[in-house]
């Protein structure tokens, strides 16, 4: 098509979009229509659409957490049905390995590695897989979330958020607003934000108000403790920038909304079991329990937006709104009407988590190449005009060292008929947590971008875990190599580590690395690890 | 020096000794040749400043050290000794340390505020009161920050302490992974520094030449700083294993091991100036265990009794090695004792009127500033807090801490601002 007519079919698309929607067009078309809208001359700018090898790495990465296997990965290139890459995502969102990606996404989001202490990681990892195998409406996760008070056993690892955070109100306070409303309210708690005129410190209080009340019972250190709540408690708040010192004072309000209505009690009536030794005390009216509706309420329109927006990032590397936890109007998204739309779309499927990846994997936005095109001089940040690198999470480090190297098709055939995806997780589990312990951000602080420490390039270069991965072992990659004709060997090594053929150049130089080696099992082991250890393999491409 | 009435001396006392405070074994194999050369250690003293802390871990007592008090009800059964400074005495645990006093400084009127280990570190470390909404960078983070050199091959920060004795800290906080803390446990260098058993160096060679030239194809087609900083890691640690041989106490002049002692502490000391001598911005060294809430004088006699020696060893070191002027030389720990003995014989966590020792860059030997009273119950002049000492690490080094870091374009000053520099004992 002429640029002068895609640039007519763009703005056709726009105006059919301010005039109420067309309706019939599906989600993933719109959101490429706007994310050409938003860039001149994006269709000659922007690199192609990924190709297969590129496509299949990284849709596995992000619905799987894991590299496709060098069987499955050789069945998608050689297929050739038009509808292939719609047909493995949707195979790829109803397999497990989708329940257990989202879960370790969101144990980060909502946990950032803090310590289990008062709810055990197999009851939180359970809780957060079957909330996403079960596509639980994310509305309605995050009211569990909020609305658990960990009494009832079956409801208990929800109440997480609140618990492993020992229910410290300013820690909690912080982390709504991060986690659910896209604001960072830290600088909030001692004075209005000094740049961000949207963050003020009495929309801080106005969220710390809805957990004042709340407490530990019976301590704060009680492994078994469970969130109790007085009857009384007012928020009040000075700022540290006013000479007068200003007391101001708030009842729970979410930011830039009305205080909620409460009720009030005579003496006397304002508990239905007064608080006494040893006794958990339950107000007659609790401020806590009002929290999860007004976060959730479409009159919160901050939720929806930063749920969406977050799911934006997961997927294409970078939010529309960037960072994602720095809504306000001072730090616009980069595709203001996209959001818009993806946010309206979002609360109208009821929160469907599984619906909105679905269309956004699907868009070609999303599948656009990570190579830069040669005649584009300049990569803008925000503009999609190529794909994002996202670097491996620990986990999906961990998930596909082992997938590449044979480790966990050694560990299925050693499972043979017992070889459930739970015990594949709990074979795999020793390899997990070392990459864990070395690539996983520290407790309470966010874990977004590249990190490269010594202790992780050691852990790569000489560690044992990984040695032991890489090495020639009976049936791991290196080992079946080995068998294997030069030209052979090479092609099989770049599809099981890189999800890709070998060059005519790689052929030559694994040809060359293999000829001078003592033996052909311990040349090949390192050739794993060189391409393992590469840049091609830290990211998601 | 008198036998302390207190300590029974026996086997099992020797023992528990043993097991409190976690000393090890080996004493290290002697070897020739020092590490660097002295005309190559004057060069780096020239141009670059560095930091070491002593981390006298537990709380120690500054009436067995900086402060004492003999005679008086607190004081204890330890003696003062006359030092190198006339009119300075010390501690008689100390007397190798007391003839150094010249290179020493003392801040004696200390009020730390918090009797507690995990809050004192870090308000020693930070140089401020735990705060709402920030987590502070220690003056290790903050001096490998603001004192390295882009591309320096060593880790700006590093903590050489006893196995068992510390964990991962979280010690850089907004100033990023790079100037966090590198681990150096027992001595031992970083877990997997060497390559393993069954890689030969052509192996590792040829290997990494392909994971190279992988790399560069990728990088070149993403353009992406991220894929670069990544490719770089690999390269700035086959820096650091080329120094490797920092870590082996053995090239170091057996006559140098001697004078520290081949006792861990000591050992760990000269570690830590062969690590500031290859170019590692700051190294805290810690000692374990100060927290003396029972046996309070015995156990100091063994615990200074292990730092007294090295302690001036390093001093002389530094100095012969021209590096003292431009090495900032701290002794603390979290907090101090209680001048009040309890019923064990021992002394428990105190916060409000303690000492702190400093020497090298920037610091005037021989200063004295801040008082307490008879008994050491209390500063009586010239009270200053853990962001007064901040200031001067700073100042002394020639940094500016009124300056900020700007974590998020918000602005976090480096130093507490309701505190300034000790100017006293300053040159």
């Amino acid at each position: 098509m002429p640029a002068r007519c895609r640039a007519v079919a763009s703005v056709v698309v726009v105006l059919a979009l301010s005039a109420g929607g067309f309706a019939a067009e599906p989600l993933h078309a719109r959101i490429d229509a706007l994310i050409a809208a938003g860039h001149p001359n994006y269709a000659k700018e922007a690199a192609p659409v990924a190709g297969d090898a590129e496509f299949v790495r990284r849709i596995y990465l992000d619905l799987a957490g894991t590299i496709p296997s060098a069987a499955e990965a050789r069945a998608f290139l050689d297929d050739t049905s038009p509808g292939k890459r719609a047909t493995l995502i949707d195979a790829l969102l109803a397999a497990p390995g989708y329940a257990r990606r989202m879960a370790q996404v969101f144990d980060v989001v909502l946990m950032e590695r803090r310590p289990d202490a008062k709810v055990p990681r197999a009851a939180w990892d359970d809780y957060l897989r079957t909330t996403f195998a079960k596509n639980t409406p994310y509305d309605v996760f995050v009211r569990e979330l909020l609305s658990a008070d960990g009494t009832d056993p079956k409801t208990r690892p929800a109440a997480k958020f609140f618990l492993d955070r020992n229910l410290e109100p300013n820690l909690v306070t912080r982390d709504l607003g991060r986690v659910f409303l896209g604001r960072n309210l830290t600088c909030a708690q001692c004075h209005d934000h000094p740049h961000v005129g949207d963050y003020k410190q009495a929309d801080y209080y106005g969220l710390l108000a809805f957990v004042n009340r709340s407490f530990l019972f019976p301590n704060a250190t009680a492994a078994t403790a469970v969130i109790a709540e007085k009857a009384d408690g007012d928020v009040t708040f000075v700022s540290v920038f006013d000479k007068t010192k200003a007391v101001g004072a708030t009842g729970p309000r979410m930011p830039g909304a009305k205080p909620l209505d409460e009720p009030k009690f005579d003496k006397g009536k304002e508990y239905t079991t007064a608080p006494a030794k040893d006794v958990k005390p339950v107000p007659a009216y609790s401020r806590r329990a009002r929290l999860a509706a007004a976060v959730t309420s479409p009159d919160n329109p901050a939720f929806a937006r930063t749920a969406a927006n977050r799911l934006w990032a997961q997927l294409l590397g970078r939010g529309l709104v960037n960072p994602v936890e720095n809504d306000h109007p001072g730090n616009p998204p980069s595709h203001p009407e996209l959001l818009d739309l993806l946010t309206k779309e979002f609360a109208a499927s009821q929160y469907d988590v599984k619906w909105l990846v679905r269309e956004i994997v699907l868009s070609r936005t999303y599948q656009r190449a990570s190579e830069v095109p040669a005649a584009l001089a300049d990569v803008p940040a925000d503009r999609y005009l190529v794909a994002n690198l996202k670097p491996l999470s620990p986990e999906q480090f961990a998930y596909a060292a082992a997938e590449a190297t044979g480790e966990t098709g050694l560990a299925r055939t050693a499972l043979a008929a017992k070889a459930t995806d739970a015990a594949l997780d709990a074979k795999l589990a020793p390899v997990v947590a070392a990459f864990r312990g070395v690539f996983a951000g520290r407790p309470g602080e966010p874990e977004d971008g590249l990190t490269t420490t010594l202790d992780q390039t050691l852990f790569l270069k000489n560690g044992g875990v990984v040695r032991a991965l890489t090495v020639a072992k009976a049936g791991n990659l290196a080992d079946r190599l080995a068998k294997l004709p030069d030209d052979a060997a090479a092609d099989a090594l770049f599809l099981a580590v890189l999800t890709r053929p070998a060059t005519a150049d790689e052929k030559a130089d694994v040809a060359a690395a293999v000829k001078g080696a003592a033996t052909r099992p311990a040349a090949f082991g390192e050739l794993v690890w060189a391409l393992m250890a590469s840049g091609e393999f830290r990211f998601n491409h | 020096m008198p036998a302390c009435s207190y300590a029974c001396h026996s086997a099992n006392h020797r023992a528990s000794r043993r097991a409190f405070l976690g000393a090890a074994g080996a004493a290290a194999v002697l070897g020739p040749a020092g590490f660097a050369s002295p005309a190559a250690a004057r060069e780096l003293a020239k141009t670059q400043k560095r930091v070491l802390v002593i981390f006298l871990a537990g709380g120690v007592s500054q009436l067995e050290t900086w402060d004492p008090k003999p005679g008086t009800d607190t004081g204890g059964p330890f003696a003062a000794i006359p030092t190198a400074v006339p009119g300075t005495r010390i501690g008689e645990l100390l007397p190798h340390t007391a003839k150094q006093m010249k290179r020493i400084a003392l801040v004696r009127g200390l009020n730390s505020v918090s009797p507690d280990h995990g809050i004192g570190e870090k308000i020693m470390l930070t140089g401020r009161k735990p705060e709402a909404g920030v987590e502070y960078p220690h003056i290790g983070a903050v001096s490998a920050k603001l004192l390295g050199a882009d591309g320096q091959a060593m880790p700006g920060h590093v903590h050489v302490f006893p196995a068992g004795a510390g964990g991962r800290s979280q010690d850089a906080t907004f100033l990023g992974p790079k100037f966090a803390s590198v681990p150096v446990v027992g001595g031992k260098p970083p877990a997997d520094l060497f390559r393993p058993a069954g890689l030969t160096d052509e192996a590792d060679r040829q290997r990494d030449d392909l994971r190279q030239k992988l790399s560069d194809k990728f990088a070149k087609s993403r353009r992406s700083a991220a894929t670069e900083a990544y490719t770089e890691s690999f390269a700035q640690a086959e820096r650091v294993f080329r120094k490797a041989d920092v870590f082996d106490i053995s090239k170091e002049d057996p006559k140098t091991v001697a004078r520290y002692g081949t006792h861990d502490f000591g050992r760990h000391l000269l570690l830590g100036r062969r690590l500031l001598e290859s170019g590692v911005t700051y190294v805290k060294v810690s000692h374990s265990n100060y927290d003396t809430h029972h046996e309070n004088f015995d156990f100091h006699i063994e615990q200074l009794g292990e730092f007294d020696r090295p302690f001036a060893a390093l001093l002389d070191d530094l100095a012969d090695r021209g590096m003292l002027d431009s090495t900032l030389v701290v002794v603390m720990s979290e907090m101090g004792r209680t001048p009040k003995i309890n019923d064990r014989y021992g002394r428990d966590h105190w916060s409000a009127a303690w000492s702190v020792a400093l020497a090298g860059c920037g610091i005037k030997g021989g200063a004295v500033v801040g008082k307490t009273n008879a008994g050491g119950t209390a500063v009586t002049d010239r009270e200053v807090g853990s962001g007064h000492l901040f200031h001067t690490y700073l100042r002394a080094l020639g940094l500016n801490p009124t300056k900020n870091f700007y974590p998020n374009e918000r602005p976090i000053p480096i130093a507490d601002p309701k505190a300034d520099a000790i100017t006293e004992i300053l040159l």
